[in-house]
């Protein structure tokens, strides 16, 4: 190479790299990192809670996100802790936040259910599949949750508010589970709610 | 030949600073002049707490091309919430104790050594007789105690405990009520606002009330309250206290003077109240870091920030986050300073990116335990509202319920993995 290309290769060189900082694509190039970024006291790290009685968030479909922000905030859904955070998440940016949460790779629940539940619950389980699936993988064209995976006290809790009609009464599609939801045992429910979340 | 001191050494044989540096950073052993001189770009955080760790952890998951060195002289990081529980007896101190593990693991450098100056106009945090340079320093001490506003204290901080920093005074406060005499008088006084946790004098009520009501019932507690009302999640408190009538609350009763001679604290208004156990929550700031540091307004004792970045309202490339701000119109809680070390941390990272700082508002939880097993709590929303945090709504649970408790529980595990990393997680 001659000296002249040398310098000019140089030349080029540093003006390439002429903005003072410049870098590779971060998690902040996501428009929804920033957004998200608070639910992770409760919801874990990029939405893969740890907890029993809070739900996992990464992976949602964002249709499935969004309904439930929607509920939450207008109180159809009944939480003292999730409706001031989800009228918050609608002003900051209910699409962006429900991105980032898709776009997480979910882990299971590192919280494990009882055996001899997820045994009993197994059994139980077996109405619930025509709509959530054999895995309890849902259907997200459906707006169907996948179950599998998910903190065991948080999918009875919610089985006993579908029960009771105190999550989104008045929901058409959700009228069908809750008939099947009325005779079953609260105890039965917590035994299919541990059967679900030991599913990988 | 007369023996140098290393400071002589480095003066005499020319060579300034920038040449001595002592093995690493991650020791503990004295430096003279600069640290590790900085390669690349470099954040120093200063404190380890709920704050600092969520930032440090977060600047380096937004950009690992960024040195993050933390300044924390404690060896473990122990939890503020939940630590009443270990005064009622309900949890231990371990359980509540954790690592820095996690954060070595995200690649922040974790140093345990205080800084003792923050000098923003050269960009440097000294340690003892050296420093390290930063491009941006993000504070977060915590709060200190205004001793001197109680008489007689400072000659008895061994005796006389505040318990507000968890940890060993934790566990002696525990080890004096649980040896106090049944029919003994367990004073505990609350300071005016603005302090770190606002429910948690009145949590620490419950915890107390309940402990002696279930192990010494013929004990009771008197309350001494600097402020007129309960100061948070009132009408909540109010109902949980239906169950102890051992608690004797006295709002408006400023503690003056504390004489652990004749086991007696005296108000403001000259009443003298005789104890077995004390436990004085004196008045608080900022962490004396940020005072050192001219971080601190007009008024000595809190930090004003931009609610964007963090930036302190006062010197460039110096960001503060946690207890010591103030002007927000947010509690000084963990959940607090955890989600302003993420957002100040993403500034950060847009910052020395040379670009603009996302608004993101904060977030608040405070669970309350009021007995051994039932739990309250309240919710803050916030937005950005032309460059300000505004709240939306604040919303308190119903009543009290074992539902919250585990909700409180799945709280606890989540953000302490979010400020401490995985690795931090016993």
């Amino acid at each position: 190479m001659s000296r002249a290309r040398l310098g000019l290769l140089l030349v080029l060189l540093v003006l390439l790299g002429a903005p003072a900082v410049s870098r590779a694509a971060g998690p902040l190039d996501q428009p929804g990192y920033a957004k998200a970024v608070t639910c992770a006291a409760c919801h874990g790290a990029s939405g893969n809670s740890r907890s029993e009685a809070v739900p996992i968030l990464a992976g949602l479909p964002p249709a499935y996100f969004k309904k439930a922000i929607e509920d939450y905030a207008s109180g159809k859904r009944l939480s003292a802790e999730m409706e001031p955070f989800a009228k918050q998440v609608k002003l900051l940016g209910v699409d962006e936040v429900a991105a980032f949460f898709a776009a997480q790779r979910r882990e299971p629940t590192p919280v494990r259910p009882e055996r001899a539940a997820v045994e009993r619950g197994r059994a139980a389980a077996a109405q619930c599949a025509s709509c959530h699936g054999p895995e309890g993988q849902g259907d997200a064209a459906k707006m169907v949750p996948a179950l599998a995976g998910q903190p065991a006290a948080y999918i009875r809790n919610q089985l006993l508010l579908f029960k009771a009609d105190k999550r989104s009464p008045g929901d058409e599609p959700l009228t069908k589970m809750k008939a099947i939801l009325k005779p079953i045992p609260d105890a039965t429910l917590a035994d299919v709610a541990a059967y679900y979340s030991s599913l990988r | 030949m007369t023996r140098m001191t290393r400071r002589q050494f480095l003066r005499a044989s020319g060579t300034g600073v920038g040449v001595l540096t002592v093995a690493g950073l991650e020791g503990c052993a004295t430096s003279t002049g600069e640290i590790n001189p900085k390669a690349g770009r470099r954040v120093v955080v200063v404190g380890g707490g709920w704050g600092g760790a969520t930032a440090a952890r977060y600047v380096r998951a937004a950009d690992p091309s960024i040195e993050v060195v933390m300044l924390e002289p404690n060896k473990t990081f122990v939890s503020c919430p939940f630590s009443n529980l270990v005064l009622s007896g309900v949890r231990g101190l371990g359980s509540l104790t954790f690592g820095y593990g996690g954060l070595r693991d995200s690649g922040v450098k974790v140093r345990h050594a205080a800084a003792t100056a923050i000098e923003p106009d050269t960009r440097r945090v000294r340690i003892g007789d050296g420093y390290l340079v930063y491009d941006r320093v993000i504070v977060a001490p915590g709060v200190d105690f205004l001793v001197e506003q109680v008489e007689g204290l400072a000659a008895a901080q061994d005796t006389v405990l505040h318990a507000w920093k968890a940890g060993p005074q934790t566990a002696e406060l525990a080890k004096q009520l649980s040896a106090m005499p049944d029919g003994g008088a367990f004073v505990l006084t609350v300071p005016p606002i603005a302090y770190r946790c606002p429910p948690g004098p009145y949590e620490r009520i419950c915890q107390v009330a309940w402990y002696l009501k279930t192990n010494k019932p013929k004990s009771k507690l008197i309350v001494l309250d600097a402020n007129q009302n309960i100061v948070s999640k009132a009408a909540l408190f109010r109902a949980a206290w239906q169950a102890y009538p051992n608690i004797d609350y006295r709002a408006s009763n400023k503690v003056v003077r504390v004489d652990p001679g004749a086991r007696e604290v005296t108000t403001d208004f000259g009443d003298k109240v005789k104890y077995d156990v004390i436990n004085l929550i004196p008045p608080q700031r900022a962490g004396a870091i940020a005072v050192q540091a001219d971080l601190v307004g007009a008024d000595k004792r809190w930090c004003e920030v931009d609610h964007v970045t963090y930036e302190s309202a006062k010197h460039r490339n110096a960001h503060v986050i946690g207890d010591s701000t103030i002007g927000l119109p947010v509690p000084k809680s963990g959940t607090m300073a955890n989600a302003m070390g993420k957002i100040c941390a993403n500034a950060v990272v847009n910052l020395l990116n040379g670009r603009e700082a996302t608004p993101v508002p904060p977030v608040n939880t405070c669970y309350s335990w009021v007995s051994d097993r039932e739990v309250i709590a309240v919710v803050n929303a916030y937005k950005i509202e032309n460059g300000k945090v505004v709240q939306v709504e604040q919303k308190l649970t119903p009543g009290q319920s074992t539902v919250y408790a585990q909700h409180a529980e799945g709280w606890a595990k989540s953000i302490w993995a979010d400020v401490l990393g995985n690795g931090g997680v016993a």
